[in-house]
């Protein structure tokens, strides 16, 4: 029992970090329609503002989050003003996307490449490789506080599109660009302010991951799969869906790694990924596509 | 007419400038991005700091030397064609090979089709070296299925043997060279992926002679693997008393030491494939004390070594490595310039850059008369592979990494920590 309670455990921990990652990309993609391949080569220039906040001045990466956060919401409107507006009216705008910001990550990762090498970092304060234990089952304190801030951010997210004026915005915008901007909502500034916010996602993510996961620059391609089965599971756009997804997912994963091998845990995710495209495209929470 | 006259000269000025500044071309093909890009910018480093130390001696055969490094993107496809561009548009008179087992042994091919001398720096699957070609030298101690060997005479030699431990948990990466390292450790057949022909039986396996029993093994996807923590909390509830990592990279190698310390896994014995990186010191801090890493190269081995014709020691390569780069060089760097060694020597033993020249020096040399590297001396067998060449083992002690084994290869041999105990 305790060997179940405890592969729980350490599921429900990566699946916290998971949730934070992939929230950025959902908001996105909810927003603006972008799927947003760059995203995990933006959580690691996030994670590099706080390996360096620590190696450099010793502060802690939790704290270095909210400096990685709007370091990276500020990248974001540069890159939405750049790249994202002149093509928002283009008929095949998605679809564009997908290649722009293929091109961005190869980008992102090339200048993290060069600004800090392709040596792998980590940051290492006390709680990342300790745990409580409890008898026989421990918790990682790193991954434990990874998920709760992860989820405290989400929160504060989630509660700010509910009940601000510019969340109904954001909202409204998600639900119909045209209507929203129909009834006076400025929708330009919507689509710039969530991106931004979805980039500093990925920076706060950044500051988590650079102490549960080791990072080079050419690290972003193993997440972006990972992370588009938690936003496909969860329903594209859906911000609760992708966490849900990513407990979900990594619990799963936990479990068949413990039975059935390492090398099974991550085909997990990517096994979600084919059985939802195929049975339930618009996933757990999204809105079932309209037929034309 | 005038400028007729004007342009021919321009152009042959041109040809010839060009052709006094780069005499002796030499090709490389990196994963300088990509899941390989951390090693394969080390061997970048090493290739270039070599090639700019030879052109700073006057270069090879008193010309100087131009590497074109391009970079493969860890792609397999890429290497072979950047290859063939670096014989067929570049027109290299050598090249120097690319990283890791995946990405050499289909450039094993190419190079062999146009009979290029094939130096490896970091290819140790023995399936590369059965294919049937002649053309290719290995500039690491030994094929990867043999690395167990040296974790054998460790536990032979160096643990007592009332401690030694009886039950091993191996886990791995699922990868070329891992693998190739988990056969020899496990006693398995290694076959021609080819034909399905048998390249090496590898039976009873170095754990099984020892007297040690396989209480769990598993491997871990090469791409995307991030359940570390479940792997360690796996291993843990084994209770093995050896827990043996092959690690394909200095990454995993820190993701596992600190998952083990998280877990609070307790073995009398760690052994990684990987992690000889000061990146792996960094993010492993303490806990790495007493984890066993095999490598090719220490910076403190006294061995030998030839660089444009004079002595130049370990010492020598890890002062000029600090002055270019700023930082301390590991093994991903040294290996490679050790190669680069190897073939200013053979092109100097050829007295030309022909390839087939090159080849019957280098396959000339003997245990007497061999390639003198930082790495230590090279000859090598029928299927190139280096011939009674032991690999290093070292250790992690108080964030200094000592070399343990062989004890009695030269003097500076430190005494290895046992039981290693917590992380």
């Amino acid at each position: 029992m305790a060997d179940i309670i405890q592969t729980m455990i350490l599921g429900m921990a990566l699946g916290g970090v998971f949730a934070l990652m992939g929230s950025g990309l959902s908001l996105i993609f909810g927003v603006m329609r972008i799927v947003n391949l760059a995203h995990p080569a933006l959580i690691i220039a996030g994670a590099y503002t706080a390996y360096w906040g620590f190696r450099l001045a010793g502060v802690d990466p939790l704290i270095m989050l909210p400096v990685a956060a709007f370091i990276l919401a500020v990248v974001g409107i540069v890159i939405y003003k750049l790249v994202f507006e002149r093509e928002a009216s283009s008929a095949k705008y998605t679809q564009m996307t997908v290649l722009l910001t293929f091109a961005l990550a190869m980008i992102v990762e090339g200048a993290l490449g060069t600004a800090f090498t392709n040596t792998q970092r980590v940051t290492s304060p006390g709680y990342a490789t300790d745990a409580f234990f409890i008898g026989e089952v421990f918790i990682p304190k790193g991954q434990l506080y990874a998920g709760l801030v992860s989820l405290a951010i989400i929160g504060g997210l989630s509660l700010f599109l509910k009940y601000s004026n510019f969340g109904y915005a954001i909202r409204a915008t998600t639900q119909n660009r045209d209507a929203a901007e129909l009834l006076g909502v400025n929708v330009n500034l919507v689509a710039m302010v969530s991106f931004a916010i979805g980039i500093g996602l990925a920076g706060a993510a950044g500051a988590l991951v650079s102490f549960v996961f080791s990072f080079f620059p050419a690290k972003h391609w193993e997440w972006i799969a990972i992370l588009m089965s938690l936003v496909v599971l969860g329903g594209m756009g859906s911000i609760l869906g992708t966490v849900v997804a990513a407990f979900l997912l990594s619990i799963v994963a936990a479990f068949v790694g413990d039975f059935f091998g390492a090398t099974w845990s991550t085909m997990t995710f990517f096994l979600a990924l084919f059985l939802v495209l195929l049975i339930r495209p618009q996933g757990l929470f999204g809105e079932k596509p309209e037929l034309a | 007419m005038k400028i007729g006259t004007l342009v021919a000269t321009a152009a042959a000025v041109a040809l010839m400038s060009s052709t006094a500044l780069a005499e002796i071309k030499i090709g490389a093909s990196l994963p300088l991005t990509g899941n390989f890009s951390v090693a394969g910018q080390k061997h970048q480093q090493g290739y270039e700091h070599c090639v700019a130390l030879i052109n700073e001696r006057g270069g090879i055969l008193g010309e100087p030397v131009e590497l074109i490094v391009s970079d493969n993107r860890s792609d397999p496809a890429t290497a072979i064609n950047q290859y063939e561009r670096f014989i067929n548009v570049d027109g290299v008179d050598a090249v120097y090979g690319t990283f890791s087992s995946r990405l050499t042994f289909p450039v094993a091919n190419i190079l062999a089709k146009y009979g290029y001398v094939h130096p490896v720096p970091a290819g140790g699957a023995l399936r590369i070296y059965t294919q049937g070609h002649d053309n290719i030298y290995y500039f690491q101690p030994n094929a990867a299925e043999y690395v167990g060997a040296s974790l054998a005479g460790v536990l032979a030699d160096l643990v007592p043997e009332d401690g030694k431990p009886v039950t091993a948990a191996v886990i791995s990466a699922d990868d070329f060279f891992a693998n190739g390292v988990w056969s020899g450790l496990m006693g398995e057949k290694v076959m021609d992926p080819a034909d399905g022909s048998e390249v090496a039986d590898l039976a009873p396996g170095y754990l099984a002679e020892n007297g040690i029993e396989v209480v769990f093994s598993q491997r871990w996807p090469e791409e995307g693997f991030n359940d570390w923590l479940n792997l360690a909390n796996q291993v843990k509830r084994s209770d093995a008393e050896l827990i043996i990592g092959l690690t394909a990279s200095a990454e995993e190698a820190v993701q596992l030491t600190r998952s083990f310390k998280t877990v609070r896994a307790d073995p009398k014995m760690v052994y990684l494939s990987q992690g000889t990186q000061a990146e792996y010191l960094e993010g492993t801090g303490a806990s790495s004390d007493g984890v066993l890493v095999h490598t090719s190269w220490h910076k403190d081995a006294p061995f030998d070594s030839v660089l444009a014709g004079e002595p130049f020691s370990n010492n020598d390569f890890v002062n000029t490595f600090k002055a270019r780069y700023g930082s301390v060089p590991d093994e991903d760097s040294a290996i490679p310039f050790a190669l680069c060694q190897g073939i200013e020597q053979a092109m100097l033993g050829a007295g030309n850059t022909d390839n087939a020249a090159m080849g019957e020096w280098l396959k000339a040399r003997t245990k007497e008369e061999p390639v003198l590297t930082i790495l230590g001396r090279f000859n090598w067998d029928d299927v190139g592979l280096p011939a009674d060449k032991p690999f290093l083992m070292t250790q992690w002690n108080g964030g200094e990494l000592q070399f343990v084994y062989p004890t009695d290869e030269f003097e500076g041999v430190s005494p290895m920590t046992f039981p290693k105990g917590g992380f």
